[in-house]
């Protein structure tokens, strides 16, 4: 979602740009550019400019970027995951570190980067340099197919993290401490019983929400110590419980 | 044409473990050879295994291949390693009779000669090829020495002196009455070549696959020009040539595994599309050979081995044979058969189509010929269904020759007299006429033409439709001087019910289940097919539930609807592709723990393709299937009838308030007045000295020059982070704070206060106040503020831990 743009990617290896207008959707663009499955898209942070990231299942991710007068202009990054890509996250426009570094004269370059995970079990993070899109690191942790990554948001502070999660059942967190974001430390969140199909980082990036083929949702959060507690537990299965954990609303 | 779904037995082996198959010359035993045990298949019930005989070895068997004559079809020949053992099976136990060693290097083929039931070629990487009597175990009757190691060996199928054994991407043809040098070469390929298989038919044809993703067709005298090449996508790892008609079955090596697990059936004279493929195995087919269905029929099987640890039987209907030409090729048991019937068929026919040519214009009488015609050509074809000598010269001929009798709701009006043809077909409520006339020189690049008559009751929509299938379908016949009157009416009649199918699935929806309807309905062509998702098995499985964080505090969530509690982890699937075996037919009573989605046919499944293709459909489906197998399998059937019900419920899609586990409180945000002008008043909000109560704006009270305040562990004042208690304004630093309570829950300090229970209880009364009163000193207030207010993690945690002043 992007303002009133919605991005939506198909079995059908179309990722389709929808936009409404007064109270109905059409579609705005259409690209064909995979030749499989497309798995995943993420809008850019707006900071970026009308910016998407495409992952598919040919192994192949695309960032579409809008030219402003309507026609999209595509970069395609082939064989990025070999088997296919099944996740895209951009990492927010802040450059790690900007709350609390001192002003300086002139404000520091964002580097676009993105995350992905993949078949071969691995998150790649890909960065732009010269307008293409490099890989700037592999993440090896994962024992199976990762299902979804999350760059958590950042407000500035000189970390940041990663979220990812897997066939396997483990969700992993990647921490790097440096503003350059050449050192990522793996963390297992948790190890699930069942394959965990999805993460997603809080707008605050400090609560995880994760959720899987157990039909469940459980939400995470990083204890003064460094170790991830599940802070609520929402089996649906068994209906909500509003005194503990989020309350639903109608 | 590849869409077409072949019925197909699946036998699942998963404990064999096996690499290597082969079919043995009678075709009722198949031997699946594994690292561990050998296992010989009745084809006849292929989910049983008649035999098992263990083997001790570190070596995988390579190759297997039973003796293709009948005299010693017990006997069978498997690699492993460098040797080659030769066993016997018989009377139901299998023996080693022989063990052929001589090579020095790992075996890769193995070749029983097709003339002498004793000899038998085994190549290796050793760059020797050598020919065995197998009377004689010793020492290899003779040698064939190449200068590179070879990945195949065959003898031709004709001529009984000649091998050819193929090295990387060359071939050698050799002569072994002339052991010393081959005598013909063949750079065939720039990659490796995979397989190798010599035409059935012509001495001196052969065809090669290779890695470069061609095969090629050579007349072993030209070597410098293969006679014809087929491309394909991936690298080709077997190409054989069909027992019947000019076909070829080509599989390829799975790229990354791409779901390019099918078997693709080709006529060698048109390489530019597959005649047929088949779809079903969920990983790449190891091996592939026939079997003649039985000694009366025309019939072949297709027997395939995968690594999905099935073995499937393919069965090629004459439609399919036909389609390879095998109406050029009768194998000799039929061949006295079709010697007498076509000549007094086409007799008696050309007799009556004589008698209605002298009739001229008497309409009736012309309709009963016509349809005695045809009552007669459906008897022969009953009788024999692949006898169809050659192509039809005539238009009468073709037209004696439709045999549409499988089709029920075609109707047919041939008039040879005036070229053309009347087709009424009736799809549920629509009904279509349709003329087809032939021009003077059809079939040869002239098609004919169609016209809807009345009375048809389709719009123009999908009239135009149906004309562009029928034109196109026509010209692809007429364009290799091939009629196409048959082929239009099935394709008329296909694309009838594949464009009105929205009237079918509104008539079902009103007779919601009913078998007798849906064992009428033909099989769908499965829609997704064309885009292979459900053959590709790294596309991953659809999410079915998830959450995720919106920007406003709101986490939405979705969810299939919850059957009921389950919490097996292997019933989550893993990839999209398991949809796809949804549609196959399993053997009833197969392992039944491994093949949870198997069990679908689609003969029982639901009546419309929306459902049969649903995720939510396929949870339900699977616990619905769970709970019939709980109350025994024999009940399968009506279980499905009394159980059916539409689908109904869906998942919900819930969003819950997340705000209180956030560590942002809107009205404090809004309570924070952020003043440019007057930034040291805003600093000012906050402390006083623990002392004498006075403001302070440093480490030091100005009033009373002591720490303004002291940490109460160590004594130090606190500059950075810090923790007091609300009822005994005791506190100190953060850390310190922390790792007291996390044990103790008095005051440090001594003063009594049991400072856990006491802001436990005034947080939760006043929690707003709770923010103003923690306690920084004022240099590093804005900064902490912020921090701790908005974003710091370790912060709100510590708070939170601390219990002194939880911001959440």
């Amino acid at each position: 979602m992007f303002g009133n743009l919605l991005a939506s990617c198909s079995y059908d290896r179309k990722v389709i740009i929808w936009k409404e207008t007064n109270g109905t959707w059409d579609a705005l663009h259409e690209c064909n550019n995979h030749d499989s499955s497309v798995n995943s898209v993420c809008w850019a942070p707006h900071e970026f400019g009308l910016m998407l990231v495409c992952g598919s299942s040919d192994g192949a991710i695309s960032v579409l970027s809008s030219a402003g007068d309507g026609t999209w202009e595509t970069k395609k990054v082939n064989n990025a995951h070999t088997i296919g890509c099944n996740a895209v996250s951009w990492a927010p426009a802040v450059v790690p570190g900007s709350l609390i570094e001192q002003p300086s004269a002139q404000k520091p370059i964002t580097v676009k980067r993105f995350v992905s995970g993949g078949c071969d079990n691995l998150v790649k993070i890909w960065k732009e340099e010269e307008g293409q899109w490099k890989e700037e690191q592999k993440l090896e942790a994962h024992s199976d197919w990762v299902r979804d990554v999350a760059w958590a948001p950042s407000i500035g502070l000189p970390h940041s993290t990663i979220a990812s999660c897997s066939q396997d059942g483990r969700v992993i967190i990647w921490t790097s401490d440096d503003s350059t974001g050449s050192m990522w430390t793996p963390k297992i969140l948790h190890k699930f019983n069942d394959v965990v199909w999805h993460v997603s980082w809080s707008i605050t990036g400090n609560i995880l929400a994760v959720s899987g083929g157990d039909n469940k949702v459980s939400l995470w959060k990083e204890s003064l110590e460094g170790q991830w507690v599940c802070v609520s537990d929402v089996n649906k299965g068994q209906g909500q419980q509003p005194s503990e954990g989020p309350q639903a609303e109608q | 044409m590849a869409a077409r779904w072949n019925e197909n037995i699946v036998a699942e082996h998963r404990d064999l473990q096996a690499n290597a198959m082969s079919v043995d010359c009678t075709g009722q035993f198949a031997i699946l050879a594994g690292k561990r045990v050998w296992a010989v298949i009745n084809l006849d019930t292929p989910q049983d295994v008649v035999k098992k005989l263990s083997r001790q070895s570190r070596w995988e068997v390579s190759v297997v291949e039973w003796n293709p004559h009948v005299l010693q079809k017990n006997l069978f020949a498997a690699t492993s390693n460098q040797s080659a053992d030769i066993w016997s099976w018989a009377d139901g136990c299998g023996r080693q009779i022989a063990s052929l060693k001589a090579h020095t290097r790992v075996i890769s083929d193995v070749n029983w000669s097709c003339f002498d039931s004793n000899m038998l070629a085994t190549c290796s990487v050793d760059t020797y090829i050598y020919l065995w009597d197998i009377r004689d175990s010793r020492k290899p009757a003779s040698a064939l020495s190449a200068v590179a190691g070879a990945a195949q060996v065959k003898w031709n199928k004709i001529d009984s002196n000649y091998i050819a054994t193929a090295h990387d991407g060359d071939i050698r043809i050799w002569d072994h009455r002339k052991n010393s040098t081959p005598v013909q070469y063949i750079a065939a390929h720039l990659s490796k070549i995979h397989g190798l298989d010599w035409e059935p038919k012509q001495e001196l044809c052969l065809a090669t696959s290779s890695q470069d993703g061609t095969v090629k067709f050579w007349d072993v005298t030209s070597p410098r020009q293969p006679q014809s090449t087929l491309n394909s996508t991936a690298p080709v790892w077997r190409a054989r040539y069909t027992p019947f008609g000019n076909g070829l079955v080509t599989i390829v090596v799975p790229q990354l595994r791409r779901g390019e697990n099918s078997l693709l059936l080709w006529n060698t004279d048109n390489l530019s599309v597959p005649m047929h493929t088949f779809i079903g195995h969920s990983d790449v087919v190891l091996e592939f050979q026939w079997r003649k269905f039985n000694e009366d029929s025309t019939d072949y099987q297709l027997v395939t081995w995968s690594r999905d640890h099935t073995l499937r039987l393919w069965k090629i209907d004459p439609h399919l044979q036909k389609l390879c030409g095998a109406e050029e090729f009768i194998d000799d048991v039929h061949r006295d058969m079709v010697s007498i019937s076509p000549g007094s068929r086409h007799s008696s026919i050309s007799g009556v189509a004589i008698e209605k040519t002298s009739l001229g214009s008497d309409k009736e009488q012309t309709g009963s010929a016509v349809e005695e015609i045809n009552e007669k050509v459906k008897n022969v074809s009953s009788s024999a269904t692949t006898v169809t000598a050659g192509q039809p010269q005539t238009l009468q001929q073709e037209f004696s020759l439709v045999n549409v009798s499988d089709i029920t709701n075609v109707k047919l009006d041939l008039d040879a007299m005036h070229r053309s043809c009347k087709v009424t077909s009736v799809h549920v409520n629509n009904m279509v006429t349709l003329n087809v006339s032939f021009p003077a020189n059809y079939p040869n690049n002239a098609a004919p033409d169609f016209t809807f008559t009345k009375p048809t009751n389709i719009d123009t929509k999908t009239k135009s439709k149906l004309l562009k299938i029928l034109q196109e379908t026509s010209h692809q016949h007429v364009k290799r001087n091939r009629t196409c009157l048959e082929p239009c009416i099935r394709k008329l009649v296909t694309g009838l019910e594949t464009l009105t199918v929205d009237d079918k699935v509104q008539d079902s929806s009103q007779t919601p289940y009913n078998l007798q309807n849906v064992s009428v309905v033909k099989q769908p062509v499965m829609p997704i097919i064309s885009y292979g998702s459900y053959r590709d098995h790294n596309i991953p499985f659809p999410r079915t539930s998830g959450a995720r964080f919106c920007s406003v505090g709101k986490l939405v969530v979705f969810m299939r609807p919850v059957v009921k509690k389950s919490s097996n982890p292997e019933n989550t699937p893993r990839s999209l592709s398991v949809l796809g075996t949804f549609r196959t037919l399993p053997i009833k009573g197969m392992a039944s723990q491994t093949s949870q989605y198997n069990i679908y046919n689609t003969n029982l499944g639901s009546p419309t393709r929306d459902v049969e293709v649903s995720i939510s459909n396929y949870y339900k489906d699977r616990d619905r299937e769970r709970k019939i197998r709980g109350r025994g399998s024999s009940k399968h059937k009506r279980g499905w009838e009394v159980d059916y019900v539409k689908p109904t419920s869906s998942g919900l899609v819930t969003v819950y308030d997340i705000e209180i586990v956030l560590p942002i409180h809107k009205t404090l945000a809004q309570n924070y007045v952020l003043d440019h002008n007057d930034i040291p008043g805003m600093c000012k909000f906050g402390t006083l000295c623990q002392h004498c109560h006075r403001e302070v704006k440093g480490a030091h009270c100005v009033e009373c020059k002591r720490y303004s305040f002291q940490c109460a562990i160590c004594h130090v004042a606190v500059k950075g982070s810090s923790n007091f208690c609300l009822s005994c304004r005791h506190g100190g630093h953060s850390h310190h704070m922390l790792e007291w309570f996390q044990t103790q829950d008095v005051c440090p300090t001594g003063c009594g206060c049991y400072c856990m229970q006491e802001d436990f209880q005034l947080y939760g009364r006043e929690r707003t106040d709770s923010f103003s009163r923690s306690g920084h000193t004022g240099r590093e207030r804005t900064d902490s503020f912020g921090r701790s207010g908005i974003t710091s993690r370790e912060r709100a945690d510590s708070y939170g831990k601390s219990g002194f002043s939880n911001f959440l």
